[in-house]
């Protein structure tokens, strides 16, 4: 009981503290350039009612949620697949790995070339981003899968897709749903930064935005909401992804192994 | 031996071959216009072209050292906080939520304050590249140092080992082979975070480079910065690789 009040208070600690933190070190420097939290409470009240930033916000969120969802439908059952067919593994496999090393978000002038300055190429780079964790993960979960299980479903009849659907799918959950949280993280990231290159709208433009302006108290309230959608999200789906494989062992911290 | 060597590095990468001979074909005989898709042979001739040009080069050392400074303060930092912080459990109180709380958090957003803070030079991109890479290092660390055999510190202590000389001499070796894992991570975040650094607030490095390609529409030139950081991700990867099964050999 007491191990889980600390688990649950501690986020919550830490969070009050880095804002602490942040308020000692800003009063300290003293400067325009780096407001304390305090000081963007009242900048906060103009930002929400001003209307702009809700715009960019839904932008950003409407592409990530774009990306993901495309992601979800074409890597979760991809990976499946490759974690129980060796073929399809070893063909994307070393396609993974080149990818892998590639900064995604640095495409985004490549993909704008290709697919326009509108929302798809954005919402393209989030996708590509975002296949590769739930690939490989949606694999090792697959694969893992305990051969006892499958034996006993083939001899009571189960057809290939029952199979896959029935006995694979909910024995890979746990680690599928872990490569769909790395994901979301990773998402985010690209999200924000391929708006931080193009500069059109979105999270990442207002940052930059105001910025240039020397609205410096903006540029900080947005650098703490889009740490608060990170927050949110993954502790969010983290709660979901508890609910949905209740049945499991728990599972380990993952890595964000991309950016 | 040979014929069997090329024989299995064809058969675990033909699908990049065909991806790549894919490309070649499109781009060559006209299905895509040469300006949106260059041929991936002119991809490679011109980014071994640039690779002999002192602009290119110039801006190249500038990534590599905000690349190398950043990592390797990810690499010092990151071993020590996450031992550290594994010795009392003062310190695994406060890292795990630390942790919990930092990691989701998406650590480019910060770069603006990185900028006014520290200046657009060097610096900020360096601290960037430091809070970006750190994760895995100091996550490994702390794992493998908590999950260290306590058997192999009470020998040591035993023998009459200080505390100091149990840290370098018996925590950090055995710990070693997950932190040079960390490191591998790491040092492939490390060139995508440099890069993208550069991209976002250009001003040069190879980032940079691909910033001025994209403005001036040559299409080939915007191909070759990104060739070149993500064949030194993969080099770093696959070097620190066969550094942990070599020189870990004991490891498992």
């Amino acid at each position: 009981m007491s191990k889980s009040l600390a688990e649950r208070l501690g986020p919550l600690l830490v969070i009050i503290g880095l804002f602490l933190v942040w308020q000692a070190v800003g009063m300290m420097i003293g400067e325009d350039y780096f407001p304390t939290p305090i000081a963007l409470i009242p900048a906060m009240r103009t930002l929400l009612s001003d209307g702009d930033i809700w715009g960019d916000l839904g932008h950003s969120l409407w592409r990530l949620a774009m990306g993901f969802l495309l992601a979800i439908v074409t890597a979760a059952p991809l990976g499946i697949v490759a974690g129980r067919s060796k073929a399809v593994r070893d063909f994307i496999t070393p396609l993974l790995s080149l990818f892998y090393p590639i900064p995604k978000a640095a495409l985004i002038p490549i993909f704008m070339l290709w697919f326009g300055a509108g929302d798809l190429s954005k919402i393209l780079i989030i996708y590509l981003s975002v296949t590769l964790p739930i690939v490989y993960h949606g694999q090792q979960g697959a694969r893992s899968v305990d051969d006892k299980l499958i034996w006993s479903a083939q001899a009571m009849g189960t057809g290939r897709l029952g199979l896959l659907l029935r006995v694979v799918l909910p024995a890979a959950l746990p680690e599928l749903l872990l490569g769909v949280r790395v994901a979301l993280v990773i998402g985010l990231i690209v999200m924000i930064t391929s708006e931080m290159i193009v500069r059109q709208n979105g999270l990442g433009y207002y940052l930059f935005n105001s910025m240039d302006m020397a609205q410096y108290k903006l540029t900080y309230l947005v650098i703490v909401i889009v740490g608060a959608l990170g927050l949110v999200l993954d502790f969010g789906f983290e709660l979901i992804r508890q609910r949905l494989t209740f049945w499991s062992p728990r599972q380990r911290e993952p890595m964000v192994t991309e950016a | 031996m040979i014929a069997g060597f090329l024989g299995r590095a064809l058969r675990q990468s033909y699908s990049v071959i065909l991806l790549l001979l894919a490309w070649e074909v499109l781009a060559r005989f006209g299905a895509v216009p040469r300006t949106l898709l260059p041929p991936v042979s002119l991809v490679i001739a011109r980014t071994v072209e640039a690779l002999l040009t002192q602009d290119f080069l110039a801006d190249m050392g500038q990534t590599l050292i905000r690349l190398g400074a950043g990592l390797a303060l990810a690499i010092v930092l990151g071993t020590a906080l996450g031992i550290g912080a594994a010795q009392t459990r003062t310190g695994r109180l406060v890292f795990e939520p630390l942790v919990r709380v930092l990691g989701p958090l998406p650590k480019i957003a910060l770069f603006p304050a990185l900028l006014l803070l520290l200046g657009f030079d060097h610096a900020p991109r360096i601290a960037l590249v430091l809070i970006d890479a750190i994760f895995p290092i100091v996550l490994a660390a702390y794992q493998a140092a908590c999950t260290i055999d306590e058997k192999l510190i009470w020998s040591a202590r035993a023998a009459g080992a200080s505390t100091r000389g149990c840290m370098w001499r018996v925590v950090l070796p055995a710990a070693l082979p997950q932190i040079l894992t960390g490191i591998r991570v790491a040092a492939v975040i490390a060139c995508v975070v440099v890069f993208l650094s550069e991209m976002v607030q250009p001003g040069d490095g190879l980032g940079d480079q691909m910033i001025r390609a994209a403005r001036a529409f040559r299409s080939i030139d915007m191909f070759v910065p990104i060739v070149v950081i993500s064949v030194l991700g993969f080099l770093l990867d696959h070097a620190l690789s066969l550094i942990r099964s070599r020189a870990l050999s004991w490891a498992p």
